[in-house]
């Protein structure tokens, strides 16, 4: 049985340097004492959590969620988003906005010359955006980061 | 023709710490030195109220409460992680990209005609795109050389008009502009030159590009020439050529209050020799001279004052910390005198050359490379696990009181999780 315990703090994980890398050979085997393993040679590349996340590792950064206005979307409070600044906020997607004081999770919605931004809980009601709010897209959503409780 | 441009981001400590807090943007903010001492990066509408650069804060109580300035300690770990990003971002799209300092990093303009014909709308383009993945205002300004893009990006910055372009690209808008440049906006002129050329007559830096070389020669040395040359549009100063290894690396932050003791001095030393190590290393680099200074606050009215340096010349360049610091605390022996309220203790490499060079030096004695290898598996460990987790026993395990003040402490929002953004 492989014991998981938790050791490293998650706050003493610091950078998102791709250097820094959790690497989980592709294929693993066990090997029989005095031979080499049959698959080493097929070993190639590790599987990288950067890889899969991360595509444009200047633009993108990390945002922890502080509500439950998106919980019908599977995203609750204490989630960490992965958010890409470089992708164009395409009508639809979950973004990460700048609205009159306060950074928000909502999905985009673009109707005519308006913008609405929907919550996934129904307590919430829909955003709508009018010229000359205080608004601003920061990004947007990539991944999802939970716990499974 | 041959064109460089530099990129320089603008009011770069206060736009790091907007690109998180958009409430900030058109008030008033500024960026305190080490130890919130001094003022070092405004906000536009700081300037706009009368805060200088250097300004010691605490002669600003007033102006800070009448125009409601917000205050803010340096935070290099943030401002360095963006400053990655933001020439990281230009580095998609340009081959080279020759970092200079935090906030500065020159290219080559040219070359690029076949996928962006207009050199303009390019740059325009890679200011939208850093805005976009950083928040990060830029300017770009680019021309013959060097110091002649270093010429074109101030003047953009003196025209907002112009959106953070400029483009210097014919002798006619070279002299039109330097005829209006004043000579000590020059990059390399500094005070004593500014006094001499002034005294000579020339106030302009087109007048110097009209000097007789013999005459700048004389009385600048061969590194006036350059510049002269450089102002003609004559490339003296190459991307390539550029020292990439630092000269110096100097670790020396105020101590937080006033310390007395040897034992505590030299706990300080020992990290500030870590830090200075780890510098070190990430430029794969060694350094053969090391000076230890120690001194007491000049400007404190009571108390008797002390200051004293001392310099080691080391058997051989070394980029381990232990043998670094077995010299340094060594130094720190010597000078050390008790009874005095010590503010500031520093460590200064000097003679500093690429790690490879010295391998190649037979008839030394070498440094062990044991050392060398152990002092690099350390920093592995630690940027893994985080700074000091393992660290010379001389640093101290306990709370450090000699530590920085920083009151005014923006977030790390891309270096710790538990300051990252949050969002509603």
């Amino acid at each position: 049985m492989i014991v998981l315990n938790d050791r490293i703090r998650i706050d003493d994980i610091r950078r998102i340097v791709p250097g820094i890398r959790l690497k989980i050979p592709l294929f693993s085997s066990y090997v029989a004492a005095g031979f080499p393993s049959p698959a080493e040679n097929y070993i190639e590349k590790v599987c990288d959590l950067n890889d899969l996340c991360i595509l444009n590792a200047e633009a993108t950064y990390f945002v922890r969620v502080g509500s439950d206005s998106m919980s019908g979307d599977r995203i609750e409070a204490g989630d960490i988003l992965v958010v890409d600044c470089s992708l164009e906020p395409v009508g639809g997607r979950i973004v990460v906005v700048w609205l009159n004081g306060d950074h928000v999770v909502k999905r985009i919605r673009f109707a005519g010359e308006m913008i609405v931004l929907e919550s996934s809980n129904p307590k919430y009601l829909p955003i709508y955006v009018h010229p000359g709010e205080d608004f601003k897209v920061f990004g947007v959503v990539t991944r999802v980061i939970m716990k499974p409780v | 023709m041959n064109l460089i441009g530099i990129t320089d981001c603008n009011n770069f400590y206060v736009s790091c710490i907007r690109s998180f807090n958009p409430k900030l943007i058109g008030q008033p903010v500024i960026v305190l030195s080490n130890n919130d001492g001094c003022v070092i990066a405004r906000s536009n509408e700081a300037k706009a109220v009368g805060v200088k650069m250097g300004q010691p804060v605490f002669q600003m109580d007033k102006l800070i409460s009448d125009y409601n300035i917000q205050v803010f300690s340096s935070n290099y770990e943030h401002f360095g992680d963006m400053s990655r990003r933001v020439f990281d971002s230009m580095g998609r799209f340009l081959e080279n990209v020759h970092v200079y300092s935090i906030d500065e990093a020159f290219f080559e303009a040219s070359g690029y005609e076949a996928i962006h014909p207009d050199l303009e709308e390019f740059a325009r383009m890679l200011i939208n795109t850093v805005g976009q993945w950083t928040r990060i205002p830029i300017s770009i300004g680019i021309g013959e050389t060097m110091t002649l893009a270093k010429v074109a990006n101030k003047y953009c910055k003196k025209h907002p008009e112009l959106g953070g372009v400029f483009i210097m690209d014919t002798p006619e808008k070279r002299n039109e502009i330097l005829s209006d440049f004043p000579i000590g906006d020059l990059w390399g002129v500094g005070y004593r030159y500014q006094a001499l050329l002034k005294r000579n007559g020339i106030k302009t830096a087109l007048d110097l590009s009209k000097m007789p070389h013999d005459w700048i020669k004389q009385f600048m040395t061969v590194e006036g020439l350059r510049l002269v040359y450089e102002l003609q549009g004559i490339q003296c100063r190459s991307l390539d050529t550029e020292p990439l290894h630092k000269k110096s690396i100097c670790c020396a932050p105020s101590f937080g209050t006033k310390v007395w003791s040897l034992e505590t001095i030299r706990e300080a030393l020992a990290t500030y020799v870590a830090r200075a190590g780890e510098k070190l290393r990430r430029h794969s680099s060694a350094a053969g001279v090391v000076t230890v200074f120690l001194h007491t606050n000049r400007f404190d009215k009571v108390g008797p004052h002390y200051s004293n340096s001392q310099t080691v010349i080391l058997p051989h360049p070394t980029s381990s910390t232990m043998e670094l610091l077995q010299y340094a605390d060594t130094v720190l022996e010597s000078i050390y005198r008790k009874g005095y309220e010590y503010q500031k203790v520093g460590v200064i490499l000097n003679d500093i050359v690429s790690e490879s060079h010295q391998q190649e030096l037979i008839f030394n004695e070498t440094p062990d490379q044991r050392q060398a290898q152990l002092s690099k598996l350390v920093d592995k460990i630690n940027g893994r696990y985080g700074r000091d987790k393992i660290r010379l026993a001389k640093q101290g395990f306990y709370e450090k009181n000699w530590r920085m003040h920083q009151r005014h402490l923006s977030p790390c929002y891309t270096t710790k999780w538990s300051d990252i953004l949050l969002v509603k």
